[in-house]
């Protein structure tokens, strides 16, 4: 089966853009949307926790490919001339380093 | 009970992944030079490109069990473990929750740059993205090991 050269493109900007948006939602907590187990039940957004716990993860997984479906699009658009001059090194690079910046942003765990 | 065997589950498609990432990422990293004839060096080795869709297949079934299981640990672990002081344990949990996610960003590329006949040019990114995926697999499958032994299903 051939892939069309382009998928590498889209494959680099999902990679890097996920790992990106992933992050900021995690950070400041834009869940699409919020999910409590002990009922059962899905609110849209950010909700306060309800009748037990409130499950943000989810809801940040989903804000991450929202954003990376959002770069993937308008990677679509990018000239031909442009898009080859994205190298493959952002896939891991960006990733890479939000792994990273994860382990900064959970310090304070592993320090109390 | 039907979370315990989805935990089961989760684990033994944990280690599947964990010895294919591994036999991949150590045949990219330390290729065996010669026909091998030690287990080190048969383990080596082995023709990389073809455990890619595997482990693809792998890490999106053992993460989809994972987010099953995941409330069951939200609503009757977590709380217990902060309770009795285990903060390095919750944060590694938390990093475990985040690198899994990491990881699925990642495998749509990590596709493309294993897919033959391989391109000497993506080497390098072959080379990265299957010690990112090796380095999430091994600290989610410790991690989630760890945690188990703190306070695992049925405890």
């Amino acid at each position: 089966m051939k892939t069309p050269r382009s998928f590498g493109l889209l494959a680099i900007v999902f990679a890097a853009a996920y790992a990106v948006v992933y992050v900021v939602a995690v950070a400041q907590n834009y869940a699409l949307f919020t999910y409590h187990p002990v009922p059962g039940t899905i609110t849209m957004g950010v909700m306060k926790p309800y009748d037990g716990p409130a499950m943000y993860w989810y809801g940040w997984i989903a804000t991450g490919a929202l954003g990376a479906l959002a770069a993937c699009l308008i990677a679509c658009v990018v000239p031909a001339t442009l898009g080859k001059r994205v190298s493959s090194v952002w896939s891991w690079v960006v990733p890479l380093g939000v792994l990273l910046v994860f382990a900064y942003l959970l310090r304070n765990y592993f320090l109390t | 009970m039907s979370f315990t065997v989805l935990l089961i589950i989760h684990g033994l498609l944990a280690v599947a992944l964990l010895g294919a990432i591994t036999h991949q990422a150590a045949s990219v990293w330390l290729p065996a030079r010669k026909p091998a004839g030690s287990f080190v060096g048969r383990f080596r080795g082995v023709g990389a490109a073809a455990y890619t869709n595997g482990i693809i297949v792998l890490y999106i079934c053992t993460f989809v069990f994972g987010s099953i299981i995941y409330p069951e640990f939200r609503i009757n672990i977590r709380n217990i473990v902060e309770e009795v002081g285990q903060h390095a344990v919750m944060g590694t949990f938390e990093l475990k929750e985040h690198f899994a996610v990491v990881g699925l960003a990642v495998l749509p590329a990590y596709w493309f740059f294993w897919r033959l006949p391989l391109a000497d040019e993506h080497r390098r990114a072959r080379m990265c993205l299957t010690a990112i995926l090796a380095f999430v697999v091994w600290w989610n499958f410790l991690v989630g090991h760890v945690v188990n032994n703190v306070r695992g299903f049925g405890a």
